[in-house]
């Protein structure tokens, strides 16, 4: 209840900066509805010329909101923990908020809390951009595609607490940033299969897709809202994603204690 | 000073504490032959105890270790040995209820949220601190009436001068009713009036009955050390100097006092000859105080000795009228800067 309290608190305090700057919000807004429509010309090329191995990608445009939608919360899951601590760093707001009776874990999870509200509110905008004015439709069980998403996006979590071990101790230069942020749209499937990769470029550079968790996250959400699968259809990227979770997460949480007292042993816990 | 008395319990235990910043890397630098500076000892072998209600500061040059202190007190830094207890539980082992139990208010203007307003940054803090809706605005709406906030509730935080700046973060430390405040530097940007009624408050503080606060103030400001705080330390080069009340300090460290007295009507001459008749090996000057006839006398003495004594003798028998009687005693700038001569001095030897 006083984690909730807590998490609330940031939650408001987010909101209250956000619309402070609403010209920002707008333009965000606009930003979506203008790559939307892009994206509806774009697909229009390819009406008739889908090669039938990729059912998912039958309708481009579905495939791609989609990809967009999913992956701009994945990106949340994973960034959002590293920047809250840079960005208190930067303000010069966190040691005030580490004077209170507050965890530094609660502090990490608490500061990013808001960009999943905020990236919730953007993923949806896509969707529903595609469904009001394109006609994108989607079937399937919403529950299931639901779950795939906050798997993956736990998932992804684990690599952002890395992250902030990282930016804790590092203050700069985070590889997982930079290796998962230019990765992802590459090889997980965002804008184009990734049995295409394994094509033209061989299954050495395609294994890479095999490493990274939104390859099966993208996947399954994909299957169960663009061809309709239920659980036992997608049960395998759901294994993998499990795996994924069962490894990362006690790894992760042990990286981001040693951090912590190193940066409190070095005093360097609010520089960056 | 508060009414302060070493019977109290005790809220912060300093006990052998020693900071060392470790060097950063210095496995992979040592490997990689890479050049590094020698590790930072900020700390050595600090231990002290401060009591319930009491005001103590603590003073140094820049660089002595205060900030470090404050903060290993505040749980934002780790010790390399040693223990800090605040109110019985340990600063690393217990930090979460060492954090409940303080405040602290720095002279850092980039510690709040500059978009929010000076409301909605306290309502924020006081909801980590666990305090529930109603509860909180009514703690917020007090701390605004005793920091003389209120007009400026519903501003901006980037639109308050600096030293309203100031006051929100000392009415933010107080928030939550800590028992144990830290305050660094808490009138650094304040006009006069301003920080005498921040000193008030503070010294209201040590004071209020059963719910006394325990005050760390670190300060540059000599003279406010000295009007608030009950015991004083004196920190150079990581290590405590000295620590006692203001006054003992002054007097453990320069026995000697100037006494300036002014005397009318003109009769400097035959001052000047009995004061030399009877004091052989003591020196005085003698001056025009005014253009009044007025002569003004100054001459140091031990503390406490019979020389004042002797030379209002000799004034009265030089029918002198004595019109003001001074003494001025070294203050903690003297005595710091004596301090700071002699580690000067060493750290040369050494050199």
């Amino acid at each position: 209840m006083v984690l909730l309290s807590r998490i609330w608190a940031f939650v408001a305090r987010d909101w209250l900066v956000t619309v402070s700057y609403r010209m920002q919000f707008f333009l965000r807004v606009l930003s979506v509805l203008i790559a939307v429509t892009t994206l509806f010309f774009i697909s229009k090329i390819f009406v008739g010329f889908t090669d039938v191995r990729f059912a998912e990608w039958r309708d481009p445009l579905a495939a791609w909101l989609t990809g967009l939608a999913v992956l701009n919360y994945f990106m949340t899951g994973f960034s959002s923990l590293a920047n809250a601590i840079r960005q208190e760093q930067m303000q010069g707001t966190l040691e005030s908020v580490l004077m209170t009776p507050i965890s530094v874990p609660t502090v990490v999870v608490a500061s990013s809390a808001w960009d999943f509200v905020e990236a919730t509110f953007f993923s949806l905008l896509y969707l529903i951009f595609g469904w009001l004015f394109f006609d994108v439709h989607y079937r399937g069980s919403a529950l299931l595609a639901l779950v795939f998403l906050l798997l993956t996006t736990l998932v992804l979590s684990c690599l952002g607490i890395l992250s902030a071990s990282f930016a804790m101790v590092f203050k700069r230069g985070d590889p997982f940033g930079i290796l998962l942020g230019t990765g992802s749209a590459l090889f997980s499937g965002v804008f184009f299969p990734t049995q295409l990769i394994n094509q033209h470029a061989g299954s050495g550079v395609a294994s890479i897709s095999k490493i990274l968790p939104p390859t099966y996250g993208l996947d399954g959400i994909r299957r169960v809202l663009i061809e309709g699968q239920g659980f036992s259809q997608v049960h395998e990227p759901f294994v993998t994603l499990l795996a994924f979770l069962a490894v990362l997460l006690p790894f992760s949480l042990w990286v981001f204690g040693r951090a912590v007292r190193r940066a409190k042993r070095e005093g360097s816990l609010i520089q960056y | 000073m508060s009414e302060f008395s070493e019977d109290r319990s005790i809220t912060v235990s300093i006990d052998h504490l020693s900071k060392t910043y470790p060097v950063p890397f210095l496995r992979l630098k040592k490997f990689f032959r890479r050049k590094f500076k020698p590790p930072v000892e900020a700390l050595r072998d600090v231990s002290f105890q401060i009591h319930e209600g009491e005001i103590f500061g603590l003073i140094g040059p820049n660089g002595a270790g205060k900030t470090t202190l404050t903060k290993i007190i505040a749980t934002l830094i780790q010790p390399t040995s040693g223990e800090v207890a605040v109110r019985g539980n340990d600063t690393v082992r217990d930090d979460a209820q060492v954090r409940r139990d303080i405040g602290l208010a720095s002279a850092e203007e980039r510690s709040f949220y500059w978009r929010l307003t000076a409301e909605q940054n306290l309502l924020f803090f006081a909801r980590l601190y666990g305090l529930s809706g109603p509860e909180a605005k009514r703690r917020i709406k007090t701390s605004f009436e005793m920091f003389e906030l209120e007009e400026l509730a519903r501003r901006r935080f980037a639109e308050l001068s600096t030293g309203n700046k100031q006051r929100l973060a000392v009415a933010r430390a107080m928030l939550a009713k800590p028992p144990v405040l830290l305050l660094d530097e808490p009138t650094r940007s304040l006009d006069p009036i301003a920080a005498a009624r921040l000193r008030s408050t503070i010294s209201s503080l040590a004071r209020a009955g059963d719910s006394r606060v325990t005050i760390f103030l670190t300060s540059h400001n000599l003279a406010e050390v000295e009007e608030l705080c009950d015991r004083v330390a004196i920190i150079g080069k990581g290590q405590i100097r000295a620590l006692d009340t203001p006054h003992n300090l002054r007097a453990t460290h320069t026995r000697n006092e100037e006494v300036s007295i002014i005397f009318s009507p003109d009769v400097a001459d035959s001052v000047n000859l009995a004061l030399r008749q009877t004091f052989t090996d003591q020196s005085f000057t003698l001056e025009r105080a005014s253009h009044d006839q007025r002569w003004l006398l100054k001459f140091s003495r031990e503390a406490e000795d019979k020389t004042l004594d002797k030379v209002l003798s000799v004034l009265h028998q030089s029918r002198a009228i004595v019109r003001t009687i001074e003494t001025k005693r070294a203050t903690l700038l003297e005595v710091l800067e004596q301090y700071d001569e002699s580690e000067r001095d060493t750290r040369g030897r050494r050199n």
